[in-house]
């Protein structure tokens, strides 16, 4: 039998011209305006969709229930989503079940909690935000973006590592990030968790002031991916791969300070995020710390901030039923193995020349003094004290 | 008989259910407009029925209480339960989401989302009827200005200018309007 083309003649191996080729070409993406996007409005500005044959169509969504409402229904082939969308779904936590994919890491840390200007005078820090909420009769109030999300999980980690219970000592409430800093000023909420630009944006505005960022819960915590539908990936893997390809080198293009001014002008547009352009700005820039760490958002560092580790989404499922939003006991390592594609992951990284870790987990040290390595995942669910 | 909770904070007008809603029999609550009122009403006024654009940016919110069920004030689930799977289509192309509270029987669900659909399908095609005609005068109007400028520029007749614009539009595979626009952003037309 004679094929049209031996592989001597492509050196390049297995990828025989049209092998690879993306099965769908022009992709609708969703996004939410965050600062975080910035891969997905890099990849389309710069051309590195085209450069992989593809053609992204960026739309912005008006919520996270609208990102997975819309990829289950393939309205969207793709989305900027929370690392903890994802699973959500997955887990058919709060809505219908379904089995997701997540192609990549899209950042790590970024993300910040927020206070009213109103409690400045006597709070400054955790552990004095402690003493003001187990002395008052007023219950306070703090947001976040969506129950299974980062925010959530990392608001509830550090009021829990500061001895405040999430669910009971606070109320924990849901809050349009644009609608924030408004509700800070109204006095509707004392506090909240989210993405940039909506913590520097209610300091700009004096309504509020950082009192953590969110490396401080989690250095380098996981926080968006690229997320579709499991059916999606298997019917397209070459367009995944491809996808995954243009927002790597996309977020690698975000590795280099002079880009992230480029990119803050960018996101700045109101097709984007809609927010001053130098407040975006602020929080998107790196800054070095006193202890020569870069507590911002990480996009990229040599691909680290990229690989989808199993750990990062187990420590979700443990935090879920720490705070008794899963009733029966998971098979943690299953249900990421069944989420990440580390395959597609291997390949794109492979082609770019992007490292890959050989381990599927990371160890890192949190706020409160634990350790999390992925290990024995049931364990450190129950190993909390305070919990639901 | 279900109370309901209307949300009206995107440009569909959701509020205009209201009208038919209570002409079908139903108890309407004061809608809401935002998160904070929205929080409130749910807590206080306990409805049966939320009614949402399913483009509200205050979804999320309704999630957190669907999810946290065991420490919200009241649970809310969606409406995926209900048995029938055509008004749930319905419901979604019309792009309404409705978030039913725990208890209520799905089978008076079924007419709540019927009048919800019936009112804004019709909407939906008017306003996309409206969007294409408005986008075809706004086609027509560059497509017009870009002429000229070739005709004035270049010395085109005007069969010449447009089949020049044709072409381009054939060879990128777009649309005629936005190839006009295309080349008024690259030159300096007058006017």
């Amino acid at each position: 039998m004679s094929l049209p083309f031996s592989s001597a003649a492509h050196p390049g191996g297995h990828l025989v011209a049209g092998s690879d080729a993306p099965e769908k070409r022009q992709l609708r993406v969703g996004f939410i305006a965050l600062t975080d996007c910035a891969p997905l409005v890099i990849a389309v500005a710069k051309g590195y969709d085209r450069k992989y044959g593809l053609e992204i169509v960026l739309q912005r969504q008006p919520s996270w229930a609208a990102v997975r409402d819309k990829l289950l229904a393939g309205e969207l082939d793709a989305s900027h989503a929370l690392y903890g969308l994802g699973y959500g779904i997955q887990l058919g936590l709060g809505g219908p079940q379904h089995d997701m994919a997540i192609l990549m890491s899209l950042n790590q840390g970024g993300q910040a909690i927020t206070l009213s200007q109103a409690l400045a005078p006597q709070v400054r820090d955790g552990a004095s935000l402690a003493r003001l909420v187990h002395g008052s009769e007023t219950r306070y109030t703090f947001a976040h973006t969506f129950p299974t999300g980062s925010h959530a999980m990392l608001l509830y980690y550090w009021l829990a590592a500061h001895d405040i219970h999430p669910l009971y000592d606070v109320r924990s409430v849901v809050i349009p990030p644009p609608q924030m800093a408004e509700g800070l000023r109204r006095g509707d909420v004392d506090g909240y968790c989210v993405g940039e630009p909506w913590n520097a944006l209610a300091q700009s505005e004096g309504k509020g002031f950082t009192v953590a960022l969110t490396s401080e819960v989690w250095p380098n915590h996981p926080e968006k991916v690229l997320a579709c539908t499991r059916d999606f990936a298997d019917r397209h893997p070459n367009t995944a791969r491809a996808l995954v390809m243009a927002l790597l080198e996309a977020c690698r293009y975000l590795d280099v300070p002079a880009n992230r001014e480029e990119a803050a002008s960018w996101l700045a547009l109101p097709d984007y995020v809609d927010a001053p352009r130098d407040v975006i700005a602020s929080r998107l820039l790196p800054e070095k710390a006193a202890d020569g760490s870069t507590p911002g958002i990480r996009f990229f560092g040599d691909g680290e901030a990229n690989f989808p580790y199993l750990s990062d989404g187990m420590w979700l499922i443990a935090q879920y039923r720490r705070w008794g939003m899963l009733r029966d006991e998971p098979d943690y390592e299953a249900v990421a193995q069944g989420i990440h594609r580390l395959d597609l992951y291997r390949e794109a990284a492979a082609q770019l020349g992007v490292a890959v870790p050989d381990a599927t987990r990371r160890s890192s040290r949190l706020i409160d003094g634990k350790t999390w390595d992925g290990g024995d995942a049931a364990a450190y669910a129950r190993s909390f004290d305070i919990k639901a | 008989m279900p109370r309901v909770l209307l949300v009206n904070d995107t440009d569909k007008p959701i509020a205009e259910l209201r009208e038919a809603l209570q002409r079908a029999g139903y108890e309407i609550m004061a809608d809401v407009a935002h998160a904070r009122a929205l929080l409130h009403a749910v807590e206080t006024q306990r409805p049966d029925v939320i009614i949402i654009d399913t483009e509200s940016p205050t979804r999320d919110t309704l999630e957190q209480l669907a999810v946290m069920n065991a420490a919200a004030p009241r649970p809310v689930v969606m409406f995926s339960d209900v048995a029938d799977q055509s008004i749930i289509r319905a419901a979604v192309r019309a792009g309404v989401t409705t978030y039913v509270v725990d208890g209520m029987a799905p089978e008076k669900l079924a007419p709540i989302l019927e009048v919800a659909c019936a009112r804004f399908d019709e909407e939906d095609k008017l306003r996309r009827r409206l969007a294409e005609v408005e986008q075809q005068l706004a086609d027509r109007k560059d497509i017009d200005r870009a002429k000229g400028w070739l005709m004035d520029r270049h010395g085109l007749s005007e069969a010449e200018a447009f089949e020049l614009l044709r072409s381009q539009a054939m060879k990128q595979g777009a649309r005629l309007g936005d190839v006009a626009r295309q080349l008024l952003s690259m030159s300096d037309p007058p006017g």
